[in-house]
C-alpha cells in the first residue's frame, strides 16, 4: 500500500517502498542543485516533492545512526546499474542529515569539474595547477544557501589565509566571510574551496558543545580517478590531479579526519572514456580509484522489487499521471513492468509519455 | 470472383511503375495487428474466414505495427510525416517528448488550480491531440480545373485521409518555420497543440483562410463535373 507522511524517523523495514514528502520550504535550502533533473521537473509538475523509501537509503542511514563518530570517518560506496536509484538514496541520505543538524558538503556531480569547462585559470597560488572560477564559485553559492546558520555563527577560521597581495582573510574570522570572499572575488574563488575544506577537515566532530558533524557526499566520484576531457593552452591533455578542485576534494576523501561520514556514489552516465556497462566499484573506479577509497562500506543499489514498483504505479496513478486509458488496466501495468523491466528511470520515462 | 482473385497469383507487374506506393498485387490483404482479432477459437470460424485463413496471402507488417493497445495509428502516421532522411528514432524522440511536454503543462496547472476547476482541465495527451487534428482538418478544399485554355480554382469536397494529411501537414510546417529558431521541436508542437485544442493559434488560422478562399470561389463551383 501507498502511504505518505511527512518526515520521520525511519529506520524499519516496513516503510520500504512508500513515499514520504519533503517540504517545499526545507527542499530549496538543503537542495538548491542536488537533485536529478528529471526529479526536479517531476517536483514542479506534481506541485511536491515525494522520494520512495528504499532499502539502500534505509541502509544506509542505520549505518549513520550506529558508527562511533570519535573515529575516523567511514566511507560508503553506492553502486548499481544506470537509473537505479542510486543519486535519489544520497539525497533522501542527505535529508535526513541536514535534518538532523549536520553541516552538508554535497558536490551534485564531480563530473561537470572534469569536462566542458569554459574558463581555465592557471593557479594563482601554485604554479602547475589548475583553477575553475566558475564551478567554484557556482558551488561556493550553492552551500552558503545549504549551510547558512553554521557559516555566519559557529565555525571560525584556523589561522590566516592570503589571497593576493592585497587581499586576505585573517585568524578567528566567522567562515562565512571566507565564502563571500570566494563569491566576489572569482579568480581565488577554488583557493577559497580548498581553504574551506581545510577548516571543516579540522574543525568536525570536536568535543566542545558547538561541535558539528559533517556529512561529505560527492556524486559521481569516479570522476576523480579517471580522465578529463579538459587541454591545457598547449593542448597536452590534464590529469585530475592538476585541477585545484579535484586536488582537495581528494584530500577531503581521506579518512584521516573524524567527526562525520564520507557518502559517495559512483556513476557512469556522466563518466568519460567508460562502457555503459560498467558498474561496479573496480570498473568505474579504476586501481588508483580502487586503492584510494579502500577500505569503504559498498552499498548496492537495485531495480524496484514487485512491491516497489506496484508502489510507484500506485503514485503515479494518484497524482493523475498515467493518462493513457490502457495504462491504467491491469494488462497495462504488465505491460509497463515488462517494458521497463522494473527499472526506476525507464519507468519514469515510458510512464511520462503514457 | 474466385476465378479472377485466383487469376491474379500468376507471375504480376504492375501496370503503372509505382515509386513509394506499394508494390504488392493486389490479392495481398492487409496484415491485422490487434490481438482481439485473433482471440476467437478456431471451431468458432464461419467456412468464409476459414477459407480466408488459410488460403490467402497476407502483406508484410510495418515494422512500427505492434499489438500493443498502446499502438495509435494517427500518432505513427504523424511520427513518420515528421521523420527526415528516414530517421525514425529522432521522429518517435521527439513525438514523445511533445506527448509529455503536453501533459506535464496539463498536469501542472490540475495540481496548481482550485479543486473546482479540475474537472474541466483535460490532462491526456492523445486525447489532446486527436482533439487539436481534428479541430485543424479543413472541410472543404481547392483543385485547379482547365477549362478554355485557363485554369481556375474550384471548390471541392476531400477524403478523409487527405484532411488528415493536410491537418498534420499544416501542423508541423508551421512548427518547423514560422516559431523562433532556438526552440526545441517539441517545445513548439506542444504549444501548437495545445492552442489548436483550444481552437486559437496560427494552424487553426490557416484552416480558417482555406475555407475563406474556397468560399470566395464559390462561383466556379459548377465547373466540377464529378
Amino acid at each position: 500500500t501507498m502511504l505518505k507522511s511527512t518526515f520521520t524517523l525511519l529506520s524499519w523495514q516496513q516503510q520500504v517502498g512508500q513515499y514520504y514528502t519533503i517540504p517545499s520550504a526545507q527542499l530549496k535550502k538543503a537542495f538548491p542543485n542536488g537533485l536529478p533533473r528529471r526529479f526536479q521537473m517531476q517536483i514542479k509538475t506534481f506541485n511536491e516533492a515525494c522520494v520512495m523509501v528504499r532499502q539502500p537509503g534505509l541502509e544506509l542511514i542505520s549505518y549513520l545512526k550506529r558508527a562511533d563518530y570519535a573515529k575516523p570517518a567511514l566511507r560508503y560506496i553506492l553502486f548499481g546499474e544506470v537509473g537505479c536509484g542510486k543519486t535519489m538514496s544520497l539525497c533522501h541520505t542527505l535529508h535526513f542529515c541536514s535534518t538532523q543538524g549536520w553541516l552538508v558538503l554535497h558536490v551534485p556531480d564531480a563530473h561537470l569539474w572534469v569536462k566542458n569547462c569554459k574558463e581555465l585559470l592557471p593557479s594563482s597560488s601554485r604554479p602547475t595547477r589548475l583553477d575553475q572560477p566558475i564551478e567554484a564559485s557556482q558551488w561556493l553559492k550553492n552551500f552558503k544557501i545549504t549551510n547558512e546558520h553554521f557559516l555566519s555563527k559557529q565555525i571560525k577560521t584556523t589561522r590566516r589565509y592570503i589571497w593576493t597581495k592585497r587581499e586576505s582573510t585573517e585568524e578567528g574570522r566567522p567562515l562565512g566571510e571566507m565564502v563571500d570572499h570566494g563569491m566576489s572575488r572569482v579568480k581565488s574563488s577554488s583557493d577559497v574551496v580548498g581553504a574551506l575544506l581545510r577548516e571543516l577537515r579540522l574543525q568536525a566532530g570536536g568535543a566542545t558543545e558547538d561541535a558539528f558533524r559533517l556529512a561529505v557526499a560527492v556524486d559521481g566520484v569516479n570522476a576523480l580517478w579517471g580522465k578529463t576531457s579538459l587541454k591545457k593552452e598547449d593542448k597536452s591533455p590534464v590529469s585530475p590531479d592538476d585541477l585545484t578542485l579535484i586536488h582537495n576534494l581528494k584530500k577531503m576523501l581521506r579518512n584521516d579526519w573524524c567527526g562525520g561520514a564520507i557518502l559517495t556514489t559512483l556513476s557512469q552516465t556522466g563518466s568519460l572514456f567508460k562502457p555503459r556497462s560498467a558498474y561496479l566499484p573496480t570498473e568505474l573506479l579504476g586501481e588508483e580509484g580502487f586503492d584510494n577509497m579502500d577500505p569503504f562500506v559498498p552499498i548496492p543499489v537495485s531495480n524496484y522489487s514487485d512491491k516497489e514498483f506496484e508502489s510507484c504505479y500506485l503514485y503515479y496513478m494518484d497524482r493523475n499521471w498515467l493518462q493513457h486509458p490502457h495504462s491504467r488496466t491491469e494488462e497495462g501495468r504488465k505491460e509497463l513492468l515488462f517494458l521497463s523491466s522494473r527499472n526506476p528511470s525507464i519507468l519514469e520515462r515510458l510512464c511520462s509519455f503514457l | 470472383m474466385a476465378a479472377t482473385i485466383a487469376s491474379l497469383l500468376k507471375p504480376w507487374t504492375p501496370r503503372l511503375c509505382p515509386v513509394r506506393w506499394s508494390r504488392y498485387n493486389p490479392y495481398y490483404l492487409e496484415p491485422e495487428p490487434r490481438r482481439e482479432a485473433y482471440a476467437a477459437p478456431e471451431a468458432e470460424l464461419t467456412p468464409e474466414e476459414r477459407e480466408l485463413k488459410t488460403t490467402r496471402s497476407i502483406k508484410a507488417a510495418r515494422a512500427n505495427d505492434n499489438s500493443s493497445p498502446y499502438n495509435d495509428p494517427i500518432i505513427s502516421k504523424f511520427i513518420n510525416m515528421m521523420m527526415q532522411d528516414g530517421n525514425k528514432i529522432l521522429a518517435r524522440e521527439i513525438m514523445t517528448q511533445t506527448l509529455e511536454a503536453i501533459k506535464r503543462k496539463q498536469v501542472e496547472k490540475y495540481h496548481s488550480g482550485p479543486a473546482a476547476e479540475r474537472e474541466g482541465i483535460e490532462c491526456n495527451p492523445y486525447a489532446i491531440f486527436h482533439q487539436a487534428i481534428e479541430n485543424c482538418r479543413p472541410v472543404i478544399g481547392l483543385t485547379s480545373v482547365q477549362k478554355g485554355g485557363r485554369s481556375y480554382q474550384v471548390p471541392i469536397s476531400l477524403t478523409d485521409s487527405r484532411r488528415r494529411f493536410l491537418a498534420m501537414k499544416w501542423m508541423i510546417t508551421e512548427c518547423r518555420d514560422n516559431k523562433h529558431r532556438r526552440t526545441h521541436m517539441y517545445e513548439k508542437l506542444s504549444q501548437e497543440l495545445l492552442a489548436a485544442f483550444a481552437n486559437e493559434g496560427n494552424v487553426i488560422k490557416r484552416k480558417h483562410d482555406f475555407h475563406k478562399m474556397a468560399e470566395a470561389n464559390r462561383a466556379y463551383a459548377h465547373f466540377r463535373w464529378w
